[in-house]
């Protein structure tokens, strides 16, 4: 048993992959390995701090985040229901909207990261130089540009709803990101899978769906949920483009009751709830799969 | 004894602040958005510009005062006055009840009204017309608020009233609200939309403007209404509204 790390830079963002590589006795491989193991990394995610049991501080922090939010929220409901009953009334079809931009960005960035991923490991010049491009370019750009570049362009050419228009947006961003986990991701199997699948007579797409993938799934987990945070917490963007999402909503309340001190508290203490929420299922998850190894 | 003294010097010069604020002032920051044309926008040399501008500036030489202009984005210029980071705001505000409880006005300086603006091929020509349909507005302007007040039609605010527009050239809205002036700005005077929207009907309502100050700041609002009232007996304000066109 071996530890492997590596490492993955996109855009600011930097992930700790730490994974075994597997049953395969390896040579080579080893040697390269635990020299790289000894190097310093430095893990700092975008999309939230994930409460491992390893970590003590971190996991209190999150208790004591976690309720003490939910604890706020309510306190301040009750003691003063205006204008926090208001506000919290008139926000819930925001957290839909916003939920559902990020479920449907997050699923499309996937499909786009995988594409990207196996794009740019491919030996393909034309497919990788492309998968390349597309990284490059959107890795450049502010969100926020690509969130208004994409939208108004769109309406150019095709007719399509806010909200579709948005998710595409956010998904044509965060698939870039997930194309270079997807890479990191396969890259982290062990190049004795492949030549193990190799030698029993498959060819190179079935190693790659069969042997290959499915191991990097494991790996790529962790990074994707991180990713879906960021995107959820990103999402505020979108109400930049008129998509009623939850910060529009609390903009709006906001514009008209001019309580805007009182409007961004609940809204920093929803988005807090969700995105701790979502932290601790990650934690979980990366603890169930690391178990499985 | 050296805290009460440091105390006694924190308070007083707190004190020297806050009346230095309240204080007719010989420069005025006024804040404004300047998306709305004709009334406030940014013109091609990159200058606050617009009737708003010219009225506050006359204002301003006939009270005896000098006017710093800020380009503040419409959602939170309301919070930016409460929290002092300008004295007044001039951005086509309309005097309603629900700003008059946390803000002062000045005396109205100019009467406008929302009008609707729709695609070409759209035959409603008033905004309960649109039942089932979007129509957008600036995000917390009258304009939003005529179309909350419409059963069945779906509200989309914006930032700004170029990116509704814009949103309606797409087909993703049936219809814009706005004051009357920016509406002709937009729908008939830019070649692109002109082609595509339409103004329908009169202007619905009837809405004063007035100049925005911190609740409590009787001085700015005395100095302000003087000039105000200068302004309009001279009929300064008369050869403004023709200089922008409005009627």
């Amino acid at each position: 048993m071996q530890e492997a790390f590596f490492r993955q830079q996109s855009g600011g963002r930097q992930y700790q992959f730490t994974t075994r590589a597997g049953r395969w006795p390896a040579g080579q491989a080893t040697n390269s390995m635990t020299t790289e193991a000894k190097k310093q990394i430095i893990d700092v995610g975008d999309g939230a701090a994930i409460p491992r049991k390893s970590d003590r501080g971190l996991f209190t922090a999150w208790r004591i985040a976690f309720f003490g939010a939910i604890g706020t929220l309510l306190y301040l409901v009750k003691t003063q229901p205006d204008p926090y009953l208001n506000i919290l009334k008139f926000v819930p079809d925001g957290i839909l909207v916003t939920f559902q931009v990020t479920l449907g960005a997050i699923l499309l960035a996937s499909v786009i990261g995988l594409i990207t991923g196996l794009g740019r490991i491919s030996k393909n010049r034309f497919i990788n130089g492309a998968a390349s491009l597309y990284v490059e370019i959107i890795r450049g750009i502010p969100l926020l540009v690509q969130i208004f570049y994409i939208y108004y362009a769109l309406g150019r050419f095709v007719q399509v709803p806010a909200i579709l228009s948005a998710i595409i947006a956010m998904a044509v961003c965060y698939g870039a990101y997930m194309g270079e986990v997807v890479r990191a991701g396969i890259e982290s199997i062990a190049k004795g899978q492949t030549e193990a699948a190799l030698s029993l007579g498959m060819n190179a797409r079935q190693t790659m769906f069969h042997v290959i993938l499915p191991q990097s799934v494991k790996v790529i987990l962790p990074p994707v949920g991180n990713e879906f945070i960021a995107l959820l917490k990103d999402s505020s963007l979108v109400s930049i483009i008129a998509v009623a999402d939850l910060l529009r909503r609390g903009r709006e309340f906001a514009s008209e009751s001019f309580t805007y001190f009182e409007t961004y508290t609940v809204i920093a203490l929803i988005y807090l709830i969700i995105t701790l929420f979502f932290s601790k299922i990650i934690g979980v998850l990366e603890e169930r799969v690391s178990v499985n190894k | 004894m050296k805290f009460i003294r440091i105390m006694a010097a924190v308070l007083a010069t707190g004190l020297c602040l806050a009346s230095a604020a309240f204080a007719a002032p010989k420069n005025v920051t006024v804040a404004t958005d300047a998306t709305w044309p004709p009334m406030e926008f940014v013109d091609a040399n990159k200058k606050i510009v617009g009737f708003d501008i010219d009225f506050m500036n006359a204002v301003a030489k006939e009270a005896g005062f000098q006017v710093t202009f800020k380009n503040t984005a419409w959602d939170g210029i309301f919070a930016g006055i409460a929290a002092g980071q300008y004295d007044a705001i001039i951005s086509s505000v309309t005097i309603t009840a629900e700003r008059k409880a946390k803000f002062d006005f000045t005396a109205p300086y100019i009467s406008i009204g929302q009008i609707l603006v729709v695609p070409k091929a759209e035959k409603g020509n008033k905004v309960a017309d649109l039942k089932g349909k979007r129509v957008g507005a600036q995000i917390g302007t009258t304009g939003a608020m005529e179309i909350k007040k419409a059963a069945g039609v779906e509200l989309k605010t914006y930032d700004e009233v170029g990116l509704a527009f814009e949103d309606m050239a797409a087909g993703r809205i049936s219809g814009v609200v706005c004051d009357q002036p920016t509406a002709v700005t937009y729908a008939l005077d830019k070649k692109e939309y002109s082609k595509k929207f339409k103004i329908v009907g009169k202007p619905f309502t009837t809405e004063a403007y007035g100049i925005v100050v911190k609740k409590g700041n009787k001085d700015l609002v005395a100095l302000l209404n003087k000039g105000i009232a200068s302004v309009q007996k001279k009929k300064i304000d008369v050869q403004l509204k023709k200089k922008w066109h409005l009627k």
